[in-house]
């Protein structure tokens, strides 16, 4: 038992110092950000929005997809996923912030965000979009905290940090008794049902920033809002799926097995309907051939970022988590189920970049983006002892993910899977060095590896991260700067904490609030690598 | 005067322009594609005249070679911000920094209101619009560009956080120099003589004129935009 509670503390530790690290990083990205204002992004007026939006987007579509998720339990009573309704709302809440956290980096005053309550402009769906969010966020919190209410009273009983917690969030709420519990079914079942049509504006509304924009022929669709929600459902489904399957306290029983898998296909036939509309947009809009719109679809498949597509909207998005949900093989194994959970969240990742940077990407008027030269690049570079330093967390941060990785390849399933796992966490491992080598100002090394000319690169070490070829005189070519990439990392790293810290202090995953059911028996001996188990 | 030099006929159109009630100008620009030769001094002088930095440039031109050799020829297309009847750009604006003046129709940007979200960037179907980054052409900044940018009839001086660094920016048909009588910078400048502005409720104007007479299109047309500026072929 000691090796394995060693481990633990081993894996806890480089899974903090990782995230800590990336925060750090982030928050000083940020600071740069906000001292040096856009200029540090690799924004022009021609793709005037990027990365940013695209991780806004993604964010409030997670938040919104795991909060409907959620009312399948409290407003439509599937109490079978009862043991993952409070993650879905705790999810929600950290991915709401989160998103709001990009939309707010993305402004070019900051300091006036707050008149977007004053300055009424009821014509625009952005803020519209901002009221929604905070109604929307108040039926979160409040719903979540009636769902916790009893099980804080109780933990609040308790010794240590999590009792005090408990203590401070119960805000003076002593009711125990069975008609207070009652109350709160009730109240959370209306909360419930108002948040439905909420969550849909928040996100269909999100949708219908970009499907009212005439001018893009890609977004100004009917159909655009409507693929957001569903995409939403699958991405916030997919978060869930994969911290239930994975990170669960009740993992190793029967009934979790069977939980994860009952989800996995709720997950999969939303992905199936997302599939469906997206054929459906691209059938109309290629057949139709209207120029611009073409011309986008061109951009997303064949363009710079083709693989952005190809490998992660459509591979790890689609194909591959189709594939692990509905073959027999992997859709009974809890393991398998939270992978696929976790492609679809890094995959959907590619369709907001998609759904952003392209048709901004695309000309309005042939021969508009040649007519003045609007392509720049961020000059901002880390010099001296900032470049030491960033060196030096992307060190420990590398050290870190190679130490949690190689985790993996110790997990315990069995046969061929195992060298399944075992080669993507060694290639995982290789990007990671390689991309820790080119943040930490090695790009000529890697560069030669991969063959990519930096020729036309202008004085900034690496505004690309991810490869490709710059063309820095090019207005229609965005890719993001150093600093966006930091400060988005560091945005995300938060997240994570705060979800980690949420599933450590909170009651989330406690028994049923029906009092009538029994409590399902819980297995602990068979948990790998949890935090609980070292505090 | 049959001779008089069209730069003198706009001045008298802006001079009666402005003699009538506020609310009763529409001014509009009309550009003779004929006359264009795609020397770019619309470019330059309307960058003289805002002292706009890198990346923003309210009047470009689009430079188009067409045809096969040897039957080839450079075609031009001058554009700007077309002062919509019905602007995209202004709805989307979530703060109303944005909006179309009802008195004489320019569709105009408040610095100090602009959160800068670039809300409206996309949403212009011309690409009229541009954010400023905060770039320069020189640091430390070079004597021209330290000089104030009179948009709006104020004086906008160049620094880090403060607007219009941070702020989307667009043509005013040279706003502050319309109401002191004056043609636009582009206008002033066109060496062919191919940039007219006017007021097209005054049906004596020379640009009422040319719109009656002459075959013109105004862009994207299809989108109910209902553009203020005439293209003439």
């Amino acid at each position: 038992m000691t090796t394995r509670l060693e481990t633990n503390k081993l894996v806890l530790g480089a899974y903090l110092v990782a995230l800590l690290t990336v925060a750090g990083v982030g928050v000083w990205a940020i600071a740069i950000r906000a001292v040096e204002g856009l200029r540090v992004t690799n924004l022009t007026s021609h793709v005037p929005w990027g990365l940013w939006v695209a991780f806004y987007i993604y964010f409030i579509g997670l938040s919104a997809g795991s909060f409907l998720m959620s009312t399948l339990i409290y407003v439509f009573g599937m109490s079978r996923f009862e043991s993952i309704g409070r993650s879905a709302l705790f999810v929600a809440i950290v991915a709401l912030v989160a998103g709001l956290a990009f939309i707010f980096l993305d402004l070019g005053h900051l300091e006036r965000f707050w008149t977007v309550f004053v300055n009424r402009s009821p014509t625009s769906v952005l803020e519209w979009e901002i009221h929604f969010y905070l109604l929307y966020g108040i039926i979160l919190l409040a719903e979540l905290w009636l769902l916790m209410r009893r099980d804080l009273i109780r933990a609040a009983e308790g010794e240590g940090l999590r009792a005090l917690v408990a203590r401070l969030l119960s805000f003076g709420s002593h009711d125990l008794s069975e008609e207070s519990a009652h109350l709160d079914r009730r109240a959370v079942k209306i909360l419930g049902t108002i948040g439905i049509p909420v969550a849909i504006a928040v996100h269909g509304g999100t949708g219908a920033i970009f499907a009212v924009v005439k001018a893009r022929p890609y977004w100004y669709t009917g159909l655009f809002p409507i693929i957001f929600i569903v995409s939403a459902l699958a991405s916030g489904g997919a978060l869930l799926l994969c911290i239930t399957a994975l990170f669960s306290r009740r993992k190793g029983t029967a009934d979790h097995a069977e939980l994860v898998s009952q989800l996995a296909k709720i997950v999969g036939a939303f992905l199936l309907l997302d599939l469906v509309l997206l054929t459906s947009e691209m059938l109309v809009g290629l057949y139709g051939g209207v120029p611009d719109h073409v011309a986008t679809y061109r951009v997303i498949m064949f363009g710079p970022f083709w693989y952005v597509f190809w490998f992660g909207q459509m591979g790890l998005g689609a194909l591959v988590p189709l594939a692990l949900i509905f073959l027999k093989r992997t859709g009974n194994s809890p393991f398998w189920l939270g992978v696929a959970g976790a492609c679809i969240v890094v995959g959907i990742l590619g369709v907001r970049l998609n759904i952003v940077i392209p048709p901004l990407s695309v000309p309005l008027m042939p021969g508009i983006d040649t007519a003045y030269p609007l392509g720049r690049f961020s000059t901002f570079a880390f010099t001296g002892f900032s470049l030491h330093l960033l060196q030096g967390a992307v060190a420990v941060f590398v050290v870190a993910m190679v130490v949690l990785l190689s985790q993996l390849w110790r997990i315990p399933i069995p046969s061929w899977e195992r060298w399944v796992v075992r080669l993507a966490t060694t290639g995982a491992i290789f990007v990671l060095v390689i991309m820790g080598l080119r943040l930490a100002g090695f790009a000529p090394t890697t560069s030669a590896l991969f063959d990519i000319s930096l020729a036309t690169a202008p004085t900034t070490p690496l505004p690309l991260f991810f490869g490709g070829q710059i063309k820095a005189q090019d207005p229609t070519f965005y890719s993001p700067s150093m600093i966006e990439w930091l400060s988005s990392t560091g945005v995300i790293a938060v997240a994570i904490l705060a979800l980690s810290l949420g599933r450590w202090l909170l009651p989330l995953e406690e028994p049923p609030v029906h009092p009538a059911r029994a409590v399902r028996p819980r297995f602990d001996s068979d948990r790998i690598g949890t935090e609980r188990e070292t505090s | 005067m049959p001779d008089q030099d069209v730069l003198t006929t706009i001045r008298n159109d802006v001079k009666r322009a402005l003699n009538k009630p506020a609310n009763q100008r529409h001014w509009v620009m009309v550009i003779n594609l004929q006359r264009c030769v795609g020397c770019e001094a619309c470019t330059i002088a309307c960058k003289q005249e805002n002292h706009t930095p890198p990346g923003v440039a309210y009047a470009k031109v689009i430079k188009e070679e067409v045809g096969e050799y040897p039957h080839v020829r450079r075609r031009f297309l001058p554009i700007l911000c077309n002062h919509c009847e019905n602007p995209p750009c202004v709805p989307v604006c979530p703060v109303g920094a944005t909006w179309k003046r009802k008195e004489d129709g320019i569709v105009v940007v408040d610095y100090t209101i602009c959160i800068g979200c670039r809300y409206c960037v996309t949403a212009c179907p011309y690409g009229a619009r541009y954010f400023d980054f905060g770039d320069n052409y020189y640091e430390p900044l070079n004597e021209f560009e330290q000089q104030a940018s009179p948009e709006y009839g104020r004086r906008w001086l160049r620094s880090k956080r403060e607007s219009p660094v941070g702020n989307v920016r667009k043509c005013t048909f040279c706003l502050h120099r319309l109401v002191r009588g004056e043609e636009p910078a582009c206008v002033q400048t066109c060496m062919p003589r191919a940039r007219i502005v006017g007021d097209l409720n005054d049906p004596e104007s020379e640009v009422s004129r040319l719109v009656d007479e002459r075959r013109h299109f105004r862009l994207k047309e299809e989108l109910g935009t209902e553009p203020s500026v005439y293209y003439i072929l």
